[in-house]
This record gives C-alpha cells, sequence and structure tokens, in this order.
C-alpha cells in the first residue's frame, strides 16, 4: 500500500515536471522571435558590425544550437539532453551553457531568495502563532495589521522605497550590486560581510513583502485549532502554557504552512526576477528576468525547470513526511 | 534542496534570533567555489573553461583608490566571460576590451587627426587608390613576448576576407584581392577596386567600428577562429590586461611590459587600474553612484539626470562643463525609418505628411530642456560635415524642401491626397486601414524621445497603436520590414557624408537583416550616384556635387525622418581623476566615450586629482 | 450571511427569534463586528468614485497622455498631483490609470474564479473521471509559478497587439487552478456534511442540491476567491508592466512607475511622478487583503468567534 503511493507520487512527480517543461518549451517558439538574430543585432547597434554579415552567423549558428531542425525533433532531443543532465548552450551568451550560468547564479539566489523565504517563513509563522494565541501581549496583536498592509505591497515597490529612503536619502547602505567595486569575491571575512551589506536592502524588501502570508496564515490556523478539543483538554489539563504553545498550538497549526513553504521557494523567484533585476544582483532571478526580455529560450528552459523540480520535489518530500509529523493524516488506501 | 529540508526545524530558533548576518556567513562559502563546478559541461569552449575557473581565485593586487578608474557599465556586457578575442562571435569591445587591442590607427574625432599606432606612418595609397602599403611601428610586440609582423596584419585582413562568419567580412570581401606582408615591417594591400577609405573604415579605431590587428600565430592554430573565445590569457596587444571578470564586474590592470612603454612611445599610464563595474537598470541609482564619488565615469546619462548631478557633486563635470547640453555629438544621429516597400510608406505623401507632423522645437522644449538637440541631417555635425550643411547648395535645398517645418495642415493636405480619410476616433484611414505608425525603439536610449514623438504623430492622425514599443526583438523587426517606424541612428558619416549616402543605396533585401538600409529605398539613379561617388576621395570637387544631388534625394523622397542629433552626456568625476577631454581641454581630440575602440586613449590621458 | 446560518446543522434559537430584522439591519450589524471588510470596502469605494468623479470632470483621454500640460510640474493648485517628464496631468493619469488597472484586475478576477468554479464544481461533485482529470490538470499546473509562464508568454507574443484587454487575458490564463482547487475542496467538505445528506435523503435532485444547498454555502469563498483573483490579476499585470511589457501608451499603473524609473524620477526631484502610482496600487492591494479577511471572517465561524 505505501509502496504503491509512493510509486503514485512519483510519477506524478515526473508528470507535473514533463508537464511543465513541455509547456515552457513551445511557449518561446510559436513566437517569432530569434534570440540568435536579436543578440547579434544588439552587437550591431553597439558595434558598428557590418548587418550585411548577420544572416550567415545567424545561420552558422542555428545549425550549431540546432535549431535548424523541425520543432518536435529539437523538443525530443532537448528532453533527451535534459535527463542526461545537458541544459544545452546559451543563446545570448554562448559560449556560455546554461548549467554554467545556473551555477554561477545559483549561490547568490540561495543566500538571497531561500534565506528570506526561510527568515520570513520562521519570522511570520512566529508572529503569527503569538498574534492568535490568547496569552500574547497586545502589542503582538497589533502587528498584524501593518503586517498585513506590507503583505500587500510587491516586494518591488517595497524596493524601490527602501532604495530611495535608506540608500537615496539616508546612505546608510549601498543601493545596488552584489559587492563593494573593486573587490574579488574570496573567502574572507571582509567579502562575506560586504556581500551581506549589499543583500540587506533586497532581503528587506522580500522579507517584508512575504512576511504577512505566513503570520496572517498562520494566526489563521491557530484560531482554528484554538477551539479544538485536545488545546482545551491540555489547558484543562493544567499543562505549562509554554508547553502548549509549543508542543500542541504551533506544533498542529505548523503543518499546512509547511506545505505553503515548498510552493513558497517557486513563487519568490519570480520576486527574485524583479527585485534581482531592481538591484542589479546576478542571481537566478535577474538572470532568468535578462533571459526572457531577450528570448533566450534555452536559459528559460534551464531555470523554470530547476525551479519547477526543486518545488515538485519539496513538494513530494513534504507529503511524505507530513504523516510523520501530522498522524490524524494516513496515505489514503486506494 | 534537500539541505532546506533538515535545516527548517533549527531555523525557527535560528531566525528568532534574527541572526541573518550569521546564516548568510555559513552560506555564503558556496558563493565564490560554484563557478568552478560547471567546468565539466562546456563541450564547446574548452579555453573558456580554462580561464573561467581559476578566475575568481585570482589574487588580485591591491591598488589605492586614486590610482584606479571605476567605471559604471551596463549588465548585459558582463555575461559574455572570458570572450576577449575580437574574431570570437559575440566579443563586444564596449566593455573596455578595446583596452587589450591595439589598431593600426586611431581617429580623434575633436580634432580630426589620424595619429598611426601600431603603424609607423600614414597609409600609402597609389595614384588609384586600388593599393595600400602600411609601414609598421619598431618594437611593438604581443603580451607573450612575440613581435607583432606585417604577417598579423596581412592574417587579419586575409581572415575578415575569407571567413563569412566574421563581422567585417562584407566590410572587406568586396574591396579586398589580397593582403601581403612585403616583410617583417611592411604590410600592402592589393585592392580589387578603388578604395580610399579602406584604410580609415576598416583600420583605424574611431568610435565603436574600425578593428585591431589580430595575433595570427595564436588564431592559424584555429580551425574555427569565431568558437575560439580568447580568455583572459590570450596574448594581446593592448596597455591593460584582464585579471578579473565576474558577471558583477571586470577589473584591468595596467601592463608595464606594454611595447608603447618599453619602447617609449607613450608615457606610462598614470591609471594602473580599471574597474568596470556592473550597473543595474535604474539609472537614478547610476547617477546617485557618481555623485556618491564610487564611480568615476558610466556611459551616458539623459539630460535631466546629467544636469542634476553636476547640481549634487560639483566635482562632476561634462564635455561642456556645466552648460547645456552637457555632452558632446556623438556619430549616430538618430531618423524614423520605414519600410518604403510596403503600404503605406511606399507612398512619398505619407512620408511627407509623418514629416510635417513632427514639431522638433517642442522636442527640444519638452525633453532636452530648451537644448537645440533635433536635426534635420542624418549624419552628425562635425566641423567638416557642418560645412558640408552650411554650404549654399545644401542651404538651398533645405530652403526648397522645408525639412524641419511642423505644418499639420500641410500634413492633412498630404494625406487626403493619398486617399486617406480621417476615421471616428480621428484617425487617418484608407480602406478600413490606418497608418501603422507604433514607434520602436531601445527602452534604455529612447524612453525620453519616443513616447513623444509617439503622441506627435497621433495628435496628427496616425495610428500609433499603444504606444512605443521598447521590446528588444524591435531591431529585428525594423531589419525585417514590418511596418511601423523605427527609431534608430546612423552610425556612418564622420568626415563626410558618403557613408550616409553608401548606408542609404544598398539594394532591398527582402525579408533578412541583409543590410542596414532599413527604409529599402531602391532608387538606381541614387545608386549611379553612389557608386560614382565611392571613387572621390572627400574634398574633391566632384565629389562635392555629387553629394549635393544625393542630399536632394534624401529630402525629396524622405528617405527617413531625421529626429535628433545624439548627444553623449558623460559624467566626468573629478575626486580622483582629472584631464578628462572637454570643450575647453581638447587634448588628443578623443570623445569621452570610454565605450568606443578610443576608450583606453581616453583613460590614458587621464592624471590624478591633487 | 443569514443564509449561512439558516441552512447550517443546527439553526440555533438565536437565528429563530431575530427572524424580524430586516437583511439589511443586520447586515449593518454584522458589518459594524467585522471591521476589515468594512475598511476594505470604503478604500474600493473611494477609488471607485475618485476614478468615476475624476472621469465625469477631467479630460482623461487628453490629459492622461503626454504632450497635454506643461512638464515636470511639482504639485500645484493647478496641478494637484504634479505633471510629469512627458507632460501629462497625474491627476488625470491617476484617474484613468486606476480604472484600467482594476479593469485589468476584474476581468482576471471573473474568468479566473468563473472557470474554477465551473471545474472545481464539476470535479468534486460528480467525482469519478471527471474528477481524475480535472484534478490532474489542476494539480499538475499548479505547482508551475504562474508569473513565470505569463512573463514567457508576454515576452513571446507579438507587441504590437498588447492592450489592457490581452493582458487581462494573458493573466487570466493561468488563474483559475487555484479556484479549481478550492472550491473542490469546499464542495467535497460540504457534500459530506449532514444537511446535504438530508438533503438527498429527502428527494431533492443533483441539481437541486447544487444551487439550492451547495452553492449559497460557497458563495462567500467563491467571493473570496474572486477577490483572491483580481487581486492577483493587479499583481501580475503589474509585474508585467514594470518589467516594460505592458501596452506602454496606456498610463496603467505599473507602466506609469516603469516610465519613473526610467527617466529616473527620484534622483531628479521628481517624487510625486512614481509616488501616487505606488500609491494608489499599495491601497488597491490593501483594500482587495482587507477585504478577503473580511470575508474569510464571514465564511469562517470558528475565526468570527475568537474576534
Amino acid at each position: 500500500m505505501r509502496l504503491g503511493y509512493l510509486v503514485r507520487r512519483i510519477l506524478f512527480l515526473v508528470a507535473v515536471v514533463w508537464v511543465a517543461a513541455t509547456i515552457v518549451f513551445f511557449i518561446p517558439r510559436l513566437s517569432a522571435r530569434n534570440p540568435i538574430r536579436e543578440r547579434f543585432a544588439e552587437i550591431a547597434r553597439s558595434t558598428g558590425f557590418a548587418p550585411k554579415d548577420l544572416d550567415q552567423i545567424i545561420a552558422a549558428y542555428e545549425v550549431k544550437f540546432g535549431l535548424d531542425k523541425p520543432l518536435l525533433q529539437q523538443y525530443v532531443e532537448y528532453m533527451g539532453g535534459v535527463l542526461r543532465g545537458d541544459l544545452g548552450p546559451s543563446l545570448t551568451r554562448f559560449p556560455k551553457t546554461v548549467l554554467e550560468l545556473i551555477f554561477s547564479a545559483l549561490p547568490w539566489t540561495i543566500v538571497l531568495l531561500m534565506l528570506t523565504t526561510l527568515i520570513s517563513f520562521a519570522l511570520g509563522n512566529l508572529l503569527g502563532a503569538l498574534a492568535s494565541w490568547p496569552r500574547s501581549p497586545k502589542f503582538v496583536k497589533g502587528l498584524m495589521a501593518p503586517l498585513m498592509m506590507l503583505q500587500a505591497v510587491p516586494a518591488y515597490l517595497l524596493g524601490l522605497l527602501l532604495i530611495f529612503f535608506i540608500a537615496f536619502r539616508l546612505k546608510l547602505l549601498p543601493m545596488g550590486g552584489a559587492y563593494s567595486q573593486g573587490v574579488t569575491p574570496s573567502l574572507t571575512l571582509e567579502f562575506i560581510l560586504d556581500a551581506a551589506r549589499h543583500q540587506i536592502l533586497p532581503a528587506i524588501s522580500l522579507i517584508l513583502a512575504s512576511l504577512g502570508f505566513w503570520a496572517l496564515g498562520m494566526r489563521g490556523m491557530g484560531i482554528t485549532i484554538q477551539g479544538e478539543d485536545y488545546v482545551n483538554f491540555a489547558e484543562h489539563k493544567g499543562l505549562h502554557p509554554r508547553t502548549i504553545f509549543t508542543q500542541y498550538y504551533v506544533r498542529n497549526a505548523l503543518l499546512p504552512q509547511v506545505t505553503g513553504l515548498a510552493l513558497a521557494f517557486g513563487s519568490v523567484i519570480v520576486s527574485g526576477v524583479l527585485v534581482e533585476q531592481l538591484y542589479g544582483l546576478p542571481g537566478l532571478g535577474g538572470l532568468l528576468g535578462d533571459a526572457i526580455l531577450k528570448n533566450d529560450y534555452f536559459i528559460i528552459y534551464g531555470i523554470t525547470l530547476f525551479v519547477i523540480l526543486s518545488i515538485a520535489i519539496l513538494m513530494f518530500l513534504v507529503d511524505l513526511i507530513y504523516p510523520l509529523l501530522d498522524p490524524r493524516i494516513r496515505y489514503e488506501s486506494r | 534542496m534537500t539541505k532546506n529540508k533538515i535545516t527548517r526545524r533549527q531555523l525557527l530558533r535560528l531566525s528568532a534570533l534574527a541572526g541573518t548576518g550569521a546564516v548568510i556567513a555559513a552560506c555564503a562559502p558556496a558563493a565564490p567555489a560554484a563557478p568552478a563546478a560547471p567546468a565539466a559541461e562546456a563541450p564547446q569552449a574548452p579555453a573558456a573553461e580554462a580561464t573561467q575557473a581559476p578566475a575568481p581565485e585570482v589574487q588580485v593586487p591591491e591598488v589605492p583608490r586614486n590610482r584606479t578608474v571605476i567605471m559604471g557599465w551596463g549588465a548585459s556586457d558582463f555575461d559574455n566571460i572570458g570572450v576577449t578575442s575580437p574574431f570570437a562571435a559575440g566579443h563586444n569591445h564596449q566593455n573596455f576590451n578595446s583596452s587589450l587591442w591595439d589598431p593600426l590607427y586611431y581617429w580623434a574625432a575633436f580634432s580630426d587627426t589620424v595619429y598611426p599606432w601600431l603603424a609607423a606612418s600614414d597609409p600609402e595609397y597609389n595614384a588609384d587608390y586600388t593599393e595600400v602599403t602600411i609601414k609598421l611601428r619598431d618594437g611593438i610586440e604581443w603580451s607573450d613576448g612575440t613581435p607583432i609582423t606585417a604577417k598579423d596584419v596581412a592574417f587579419t585582413v586575409n581572415t575578415w576576407r575569407d571567413n563569412d562568419k566574421l563581422d567585417y567580412h562584407s566590410r572587406v570581401a568586396p574591396y579586398v584581392k589580397e593582403a601581403i606582408a612585403v616583410d617583417d615591417k611592411t604590410a600592402k594591400i592589393v585592392f580589387k577596386q578603388p578604395s580610399p577609405r579602406f584604410v580609415f573604415d576598416v583600420l583605424t579605431a574611431h568610435f565603436d567600428t574600425g578593428r585591431p590587428i589580430v595575433p595570427a600565430h595564436v588564431l592559424e592554430k584555429e580551425a574555427d577562429v569565431t568558437a575560439f573565445p580568447g580568455g583572459l590569457d590570450m596574448p594581446h596587444s593592448g596597455p591593460y590586461k584582464l585579471v578579473s571578470w565576474t558577471n558583477n564586474q571586470k577589473i584591468f590592470d595596467l601592463r608595464e611590459d606594454w611595447w608603447a612603454i618599453k619602447t617609449g612611445f607613450q608615457p606610462v599610464p598614470e591609471v594602473k587600474r580599471v574597474i568596470m563595474q556592473r550597473i543595474g537598470d535604474d539609472m537614478g541609482v547610476v547617477a546617485q553612484r557618481v555623485v556618491n564619488n564610487e564611480l568615476d565615469t558610466a556611459l551616458d546619462f539623459r539630460n535631466d539626470i546629467i544636469a542634476n548631478i553636476l547640481k549634487q557633486n560639483p566635482k562632476v563635470t561634462t564635455h561642456t562643463g556645466d552648460k547645456e547640453p552637457h555632452g558632446y555629438l556623438d556619430w549616430w544621429p538618430n531618423s524614423l525609418w520605414m519600410n518604403h516597400e510596403i503600404e503605406p510608406f511606399s507612398d512619398v505623401r505619407v512620408r511627407r505628411a509623418i514629416n510635417r507632423a513632427v514639431n522638433r522645437d517642442q522636442i527640444d522644449e519638452v525633453v532636452y530642456g530648451g537644448a537645440k538637440v533635433s536635426t534635420i541631417y542624418p549624419f552628425p555635425l562635425y566641423p567638416p560635415l557642418q560645412k558640408f550643411a552650411d554650404s549654399p547648395g545644401v542651404q538651398a535645398i533645405v530652403e526648397k524642401y522645408q525639412p524641419r517645418k511642423f505644418d499639420l495642415e500641410e500634413s492633412a493636405k498630404l494625406m487626403e491626397e493619398a486617399g486617406y480619410k480621417k476615421n471616428a476616433d480621428g484617425l487617418w484611414e484608407k480602406d478600413g486601414k490606418t497608418v501603422p505608425t507604433q514607434i520602436s525603439g531601445f527602452a534604455g536610449i529612447h524612453a525620453d524621445i519616443v513616447p513623444v514623438l509617439s503622441e506627435m504623430l497621433r495628435q496628427a492622425g496616425f495610428d500609433t497603436g499603444e504606444g512605443p514599443d521598447f521590446s528588444p526583438e524591435a531591431y529585428n523587426n525594423m531589419a525585417n520590414g514590418r511596418p511601423g517606424l523605427y527609431m534608430f541612428g546612423h552610425g556612418a558619416s564622420l568626415r563626410d557624408p558618403f557613408a550616409v549616402f553608401e548606408l542609404f543605396n544598398t539594394k532591398p533585401t527582402g525579408n533578412t537583416a541583409g543590410s542596414n538600409n532599413f527604409s529599402r529605398y531602391n532608387n538606381p539613379e541614387f545608386e549611379k550616384l553612389v557608386l560614382e561617388m565611392a571613387k572621390y576621395p572627400a574634398g574633391d570637387p566632384k565629389f562635392d556635387e555629387l553629394a549635393l544631388q544625393a542630399m536632394e534625394f534624401y529630402y525629396k523622397d524622405v528617405i527617413d525622418v531625421p529626429i535628433i542629433q545624439w548627444l553623449h552626456r558623460i559624467a566626468y568625476n573629478q575626486t580622483y581623476w582629472v584631464n578628462w577631454p572637454t570643450e575647453t581641454n581638447v587634448g588628443e581630440g578623443y570623445n569621452g566615450a570610454f565605450w568606443h575602440w578610443t576608450g583606453p586613449r581616453v583613460i590614458a590621458a587621464l592624471k590624478p586629482a591633487g | 450571511m443569514t443564509q449561512i446560518a439558516a441552512v447550517g446543522p443546527q439553526p440555533d434559537a438565536w437565528q429563530m427569534r431575530y427572524e424580524h430584522p430586516s437583511r439589511w439591519t443586520l447586515m449593518v450589524r454584522y458589518l459594524r463586528r467585522n471591521k476589515s471588510l468594512v475598511l476594505g470596502l470604503a478604500i474600493v469605494i473611494g477609488l471607485t468614485l475618485f476614478t468615476v468623479i475624476g472621469s465625469l470632470t477631467i479630460d482623461t483621454e487628453k490629459r492622461a497622455y503626454p504632450l497635454a500640460v506643461k512638464p515636470k510640474q511639482p504639485p500645484s493648485a493647478e496641478y494637484p498631483l504634479g505633471t510629469d517628464f512627458f507632460g501629462r496631468d497625474m491627476l488625470a493619469v491617476m484617474v484613468r490609470g486606476i480604472w484600467q488597472t482594476a479593469v485589468i484586475g476584474l476581468i482576471a478576477g471573473a474568468i479566473g474564479t468563473g472557470v474554477g468554479v465551473i471545474l472545481g464544481f464539476l470535479s468534486a461533485y460528480y467525482g469519478g473521471a471527471v474528477d481524475t482529470v480535472i484534478r490532474a490538470i489542476t494539480e499538475v499546473l499548479l505547482p508551475i509559478p504562474a508569473f513565470l509562464i505569463l512573463v514567457i508568454i508576454a515576452g513571446s507574443i507579438d507587441r504590437k497587439s498588447v492592450t489592457i484587454y490581452t493582458m487581462a487575458i494573458i493573466v487570466s490564463l493561468l488563474a483559475w487552478m487555484g479556484p479549481t482547487r478550492i472550491m473542490r475542496a469546499q464542495v467535497l467538505t460540504l457534500k459530506e456534511r449532514m444537511f446535504i445528506n438530508v438533503a438527498r435523503l429527502s428527494g431533492m435532485s443533483n441539481l437541486e442540491i447544487v444551487f439550492k444547498e451547495i452553492l449559497p454555502n460557497m458563495l462567500p469563498f467563491i467571493l473570496a476567491s474572486f477577490v483572491s483573483g483580481v487581486f492577483a490579476g493587479i499583481f501580475a499585470s503589474f509585474g508585467l508592466s514594470v518589467l516594460g511589457l505592458g501596452p506602454l501608451r496606456e498610463p496603467l499603473i505599473g507602466n506609469t512607475i516603469w516610465f519613473a524609473q526610467q527617466q529616473a524620477a527620484f534622483f531628479n526631484g521628481w517624487w510625486w511622478w512614481p509616488l501616487w502610482p505606488s500609491l494608489a496600487l499599495v491601497l488597491i492591494f490593501v483594500s482587495l487583503t482587507l477585504i478577503n479577511v473580511g470575508l474569510d471572517e464571514l465564511a469562517n465561524p470558528r475565526v468570527r468567534r475568537t474576534e
């Protein structure tokens, strides 16, 4: 029974990734845009390239990248490549391959997007739980309203305002970039602190924009749980309030939030597209945003695949772990 | 990904302590290590791997701030990491890779001077311009110590001629029969037809054109020179070497063993290090960083921004100091282009009506704060071209066609003559079709002018669609001749108007970007004129006479609708560096754009402040 | 509201005794308790009044577009919200922009919710193959970040055909899975509730049960889902237009911010140019969120009890 369930989940996982990959494969190809031509056109514009030579170059590159083949064949070959772990070359940043680009952008994204998501998740849930907890101080409950307002504001807009007030006006933090000019990436404490300083504003915009989501969700769950018999029972049993809060309250309320976390890792990339571009950060989001504007579909495929695969795997793991955390839920026996 | 799973539980506690710094520190080690990881995944670029992977680990020596120039540059040029060979597909000199490569000659726009560089003297053409001989300087060498010889020159020119994947193929192949190394110091190029402009157009670095000589001993070995990226270690000829290149910045350090220093040809440059700093899309932020002295210079600004930079930091200056227009003329005057081969732009009356709907005075006033930026010429008004524009012949033609006249009534009359009527929306319509005049441009540089133009045309009854189109395929659409208007420049004439006429002359090319003649102007008479003109150097009376006739065609047939001169409003921050090239400090006469091929000459002239 | 209680499993004595007060009175009484809903609605009404009165009194057809007024003017008596670089009157820009932005949201919300309700009902009520297919499609599509796909679509289509309506449709393309899932789950829960079984036992047809028993109970969820849809639609269209992918002539909120960014409005001291659209966007989003919280209270009695 369990094995059957596991197999079904894995099949589902494969289905999600395959469907997503297929959709993402065909959308950019339906358009008449030619990213190679656009790339060389851009070079032609800025470097006084003789445009007569564009056609030869473009044709040569189309052959090189296999774009001259029928679309369906390209699809099959691309999927084959994906299975072998080859995401193809970048059309607009050749000779870089998509995998190289992803790996060089990934650390920045992990540091910024993942951490902010986790911080926001932890902080938001804590605040939300406290807000719904009858014994918490008043000011925690008062925090909910501003948090809710902030959650309604896109991270991009928050970023814009933060740049203006904190960096522009008060000159407290850098206005953009991943690290100070002239510094070379290294493992020194100095570099890490410098890079961290540059991540503060983007991180704050992302955290503020998502904090409310977790807090509100958690508060809702908490309120629901309050009425549950087991909480009442625990209270009557005379358990210490802190024990009730952590063991009965937070633990139960947190469960559905965990599912949300898997999805949030995916959606934060989307905020990342805008925020990383706003701050000029070399992460995955900025890379993707740039690729979309330039229609560099191999990068688009690569990153979306990467993101979707991550989400799907996370959801899969959450699914598997869930029953362990919540004894009430059992696998369907069908 | 599973890592997150494991840490999730602890994280609640961790982040509750708000240990942001600690957490970032814990995760950061992944950052510098990562670029090395994917090396195995690059099947087609072995050289790139070799140079990219160790790059972040290079220990870059310390250089004090007052010996370092920091320049802000747009994001996309940081991404083709390791592409340094001028023959590599995707090579771009604008990210200061120009400083790796020395040309045979430099041309300085504001002094109208050609400086022999690798060449020892001016080129010697034969009487009918079918051959040219170039003598090389003594002591010139590549960074690996190999001497630069005439063989490198011949290799460079002949490879352009033979390899149709190279960017200068079509500029060289029709003209060059053979480039020959007569001896180590003497190169001779034999032409198929008289080519009085060849050395200037192809072998002289000016603005974004002209190309340097490449090392034969390196590239000869490559089966496909366009696929060989070069990398950071490729032997080169220029004053700087690349010591670090990430997607955030590039660091160039001075080569003390540069041939020009060794031979005493040039003094040792004061700038020991050049940093190209990646900047975001928000030019307000870039401007603020100039104000904060974080950047010594950056790519050019729009009109209002540069004025506000000067207001906020008195140490910053521009080409014209604190006077309008805060910049100098670039060689790229912009027009509205349209495809003459398709309805309704095939009708000269429609093209003329569009020109009559453009209020150039209002453009100057609204977009440029009163500075006279709008133009009626397809070439920049550098001294020789200003002379041409001011000549009685040209003035008589201008008087006759009045290209600057803004006249909505005349515009309407022309449209009615062409069979158009205003529809319910107040837009010109014929057979149920409006005039497709949505204007495409480039967001970074046209977001100020294009919305204004778009509205002008709409007010005159032209259907500008959903407003400006700044999507990156604009150039493609223009090259493919799709309906619409395209804001684009003429990177052509510098010393005489020939190049721009040649630009208009190319044969129509169907559906590909086979030509820069985006108008697809096709006029046998005009073509004959241009072919005849090609035989005469500028200044020849015969040339002037033909140029005048060509100019008349330009206005009579409204080949395109000239809109503005292009200005480079570059901020020069004098906190750390002085002696930037300005109107009052012409120096050798180079224009201040550090992203041009002449950029290294601008940097070489800088002196430390104080 | 009254309906929920009336068809609930155990209509209590409280309900019976106060049958007399009109629905209106009950609503007012309820709203007095549901502050989020009231505040949210108040902002929406305020914004609506702003656009309606504005459209009636200002020539937005002209003044919301370039070259209409003196450019770069700070707020003054003549131009209460100032003017932008291109000579647009910011007041007219806001009147028209808020309206257009709302239209995109409303269309996207309506399509998303409409499709979601239909699919959710079909899926949950009929079960079997229908359910399997719909659920499979929804489940597979849901983890795919919609905005990603939207930007890819918006980046791929012909720029000349991007209008506020095509934008609304693009945005709604991937806005139906969430509502479908929620509707399905809610119908499933309701289906198992006692009162539905009672209805079924008392001989009501499937259709009757859907319309008389389930749909009324779903209203708060449908409404909430619609509001979320509007929110998501505006959010997505804002994201597209700050990337410069919107119909640029129109004074959409996102477009206006994009243009202000392009012209470095903050640096040049034209703070009013990006400020008003940012403020409007915040107001729109906050009001929608408040309404949704309010609706949540309405739909979830447990939440209500503790307030």
